[in-house]
């Protein structure tokens, strides 16, 4: 069953007086549970094709299915309930709330939510963090965090909601191997735990080795699946 | 709902310069506007004590011939119509629930006569009985030299400011009677005139009535009085008793009036509707049965007058105006709709204006004061609108990733305006908060330092001689609407910026 669909996606953007073709007219179809990497030079169009797939970008052209939706024709509302429901981010940059500690900022989604107690928002968050091994960080802002520790509380609320996918755009871009290593073992034992699917972008040779399958992408096609 | 008042709150603590900022200005806005709204209240409150409380009352009632509704402060001298039937007026007054008390004058122009031969002066008259005045007025005017008029007295009290204006203009020195001329008790200005100065006990007054008429009396000064405030105003109003007021004006008294038997009103009709009527067919004249008719009505009254004279009515004779005090609380504008209602159906013949309508430039200064406070207070709000809209923009701006990530895991719209709106709120709670509090504090100890002025502008600022800010419960309500506005306002702009702020935005920033 795919739980992506996209159908002849293009995405142009004016630069100037110019119009740079990002996408060129992308077909792709994912499982569900799938692990799958999004592999390319710089500007080939891997984070144009995330973002448009985690609705947070829109689509010149073309149609892109994510589970039983259509979102090419959703109201913003309904964008941003399907974001909140069935996507989790995970960005190169972490991206977390500065002031609110990492407990906090997993609970955040689900708090958001409004269909979960406040001690079971508690509980299932502090389980995640327990599990990307911040127990001792709970109640560390941002800040006090190191890079790896910030990814791993990004991946923990990225997971809160149980989302059907997870979007990770080069989630180890910034981390020391060790850590991009055990990001990735964390991401892949949620995979196979949970069935979530994972899609992430990475120019980065050691990541593959983790995915189920990877795409290629160069000049805004898809050059080999 | 904990979790926005949690992020707005440490928000403020993680920008707090930005919100220092903020702070100050809502402090300063809220304490210019607590402080603008005490100045405004204390000028209402002293405006009623000074005026309606002490010359005018809320409404003034004047006849319906009545051309201009200006009738205290009309710098042309136009005579003031007018009011025949206040026994009428009285009773439907009585009856009205929302009408505290009301005091009918005569008001018009006199010439004072130099018997000297020389210029003479004008004087405004108010011609009241004192009695009531009194009671309308309580405390309005100070006797300086001599003694207040009494209930039956026939004579003037003469203003501070009048008298040195006559010694000005004609070097006649108005005294109460029975006092003599001492250069010791003369006012610095006047000293060194008293070689020339003409001491009179009495005034020969010259009324001007709307037929321009006139009739002059004699009348003795019983006092010298002060007004309560704005003396260089109502120092012009030269008080005496209403029955001189009326033969000076040449009205009739209240002691020329007759009863006249229903049967021999019909002269009065025949004069008052139509002469030509009395040269037609129908006519009394002629006719013969009419003719004795006539004669025999012409006849009867001097028999009337034989009889024991009936006791005087004051309010039988003619007045010029009705001051109305209100019952606390009452609308003016609705009264006056009301009153001129009541007016028309009972064919009362009388007009009801507002107390500032009928002083003329005087109220509207008092109101253009007040609109320039109003407008003051709201070039201020508008500042702090612009600066807080700037600075929350920039705010707004510069938190691109944190709020396009928060949309990106799921944050609607609504959540973004609401933690916009409940980081201003609570800075306004605290900071306008703060100022309101200490613009509660600065108009009490303006209150103490009871800052005066002899000034008549100034005064009319004050409400009164002296300067008494207040702030009522509602007073304090309209401040606390006021910062509440100026939030919302201040808040519209920047959290349209925040809105508009999407996931996109978040990633490409980085």
């Amino acid at each position: 069953m795919n739980i992506i669909e996209t159908r002849g996606l293009k995405k142009n953007y004016a630069l100037g007086t110019t119009t740079v073709h990002a996408l060129r007219g992308i077909d792709l179809a994912i499982e569900k549970g799938d692990f799958l990497s999004i592999v390319g030079p710089s500007g080939s169009g891997k984070t144009t094709l995330l973002n448009i797939i985690g609705c947070i970008d829109f689509a010149t052209e073309g149609s892109v299915r994510v589970g039983d939706l259509e979102i090419t024709s959703l109201s913003d509302r309904q964008i941003t309930d399907i974001r909140l429901h069935k996507i989790g981010f995970i960005f190169q940059t972490f991206n977390l709330i500065p002031v609110l500690n990492a407990l906090e900022n997993v609970e955040f989604p689900l708090l958001l939510m409004k269909d979960h107690s406040r001690v079971d928002v508690k509980k299932k968050s502090e389980q995640l963090l327990d599990a990307v091994g911040l127990a001792d960080y709970m109640k560390h802002k941002p800040a006090e965090l190191s890079g790896g520790q910030r990814q791993r509380v990004a991946i923990a609320r990225a997971l809160v909601t149980n989302p059907d996918i997870i979007l990770a755009d080069e989630p180890t871009a910034n981390l020391d191997s060790v850590t991009g290593a055990s990001i990735l073992d964390s991401m892949r034992e949620m995979n196979k735990r949970e069935h979530t699917t994972f899609i992430f972008s990475t120019h980065d040779a050691n990541v593959l080795k983790y995915a189920s399958h990877v795409i290629k992408i160069k000049d805004g096609l898809i050059t080999k699946e | 709902m904990n979790l926005i008042v949690k992020i707005a709150w440490r928000n403020i603590m993680r920008h707090r310069g930005k919100s220092l900022i903020i702070g100050a200005i809502l402090f300063v806005g809220a304490f210019i506007m607590t402080m603008g709204n005490g100045v405004m209240s204390g000028m209402d409150a002293g405006l009623n004590r000074t005026v309606v409380n002490s010359f005018t009352g809320d409404i003034v009632l004047v006849s319906d011939k009545q051309e201009n509704d200006n009738v205290f402060v009309e710098f042309m001298g136009k005579a003031v119509a007018p009011i025949y039937n206040y026994v009428d007026i009285k009773k439907a007054l009585d009856s009205l629930p929302y009408v505290e008390r009301a005091l009918p004058e005569g008001k018009n122009m006199a010439m004072v006569l130099n018997e000297e031969g020389g210029a003479p002066g004008n004087a405004n008259l108010l011609g009241v009985d004192i009695g009531r005045y009194r009671k309308m007025f309580p405390g309005s005017v100070t006797v300086v030299e001599g003694r207040m008029l009494e209930p039956g007295d026939q004579g003037a009290l003469v203003p501070v400011y009048a008298q040195k204006e006559f010694e000005a203009y004609t070097n006649i020195w108005f005294m109460p009677e029975s006092t003599v001329l001492d250069s010791a008790r003369l006012p610095k200005e006047v000293k060194p005139d008293y070689a020339a100065l003409i001491p009179k006990t009495n005034a020969v007054l010259m009324g001007f009535n709307e037929d321009n008429s006139t009739t002059d009396i004699r009348l003795g000064i019983k006092g010298i009085i002060k007004y309560r405030a704005l003396n260089s105003l109502w120092g012009q109003f030269v008080v005496i008793d209403i029955e001189s007021y009326r033969r000076c004006l040449g009205y009739f008294a209240a002691s020329d009036k007759v009863d006249v038997p229903a049967s021999e009103q019909k002269l009065f009709s025949l004069a008052d509707e139509n002469l030509d009527a009395m040269f037609t067919q129908d006519s009394l004249m002629t006719s013969a049965r009419g003719a004795h008719t006539v004669r025999a009505a012409a006849a009867k009254p001097a028999a009337i007058r034989t009889a024991a004279p009936p006791r005087v009515d004051v309010d039988a004779g003619a007045y010029n105006l009705v001051c109305v005090l209100l019952k606390k609380g009452q609308s003016a504008p609705d009264c006056i709709g009301k009153l001129n209602k009541l007016s028309k159906e009972r064919k009362l013949g009388f007009r009801a204006v507002s107390w500032k309508k009928a002083m003329g430039a005087v109220g509207s200064m008092a109101t253009i004061i007040k609109g320039a406070l109003f407008v003051f207070v709201m070039f201020l709000f508008f500042v702090a609108i612009i600066i807080i809209v700037n600075t929350l923009s920039m705010a707004a701006i510069e938190r691109t990733t944190e709020i396009g990530m928060m949309r990106a895991v799921g944050a609607k719209k609504g959540f973004i305006s609401v933690m916009f709106l409940a980081e201003t709120a609570m800075l306004a709670f605290v900071f306008g908060g703060a100022g309101i509090v200490a613009g509660i504090i600065g108009v009490n100890v303006f209150a103490v330092f009871n800052i005066t002025s002899t000034n008549d502008m100034i005064q009319l600022l004050f409400g009164g001689d002296t300067f008494h800010p207040l702030l009522t419960a509602a007073d304090i309500m309209v401040s606390i609407g006021q910062l509440a506005i100026v939030t919302l306002i201040a808040v519209i702009y920047p959290t349209r910026v925040a809105r508009s702020i999407t996931p996109l935005d978040a990633v490409t920033r980085d």
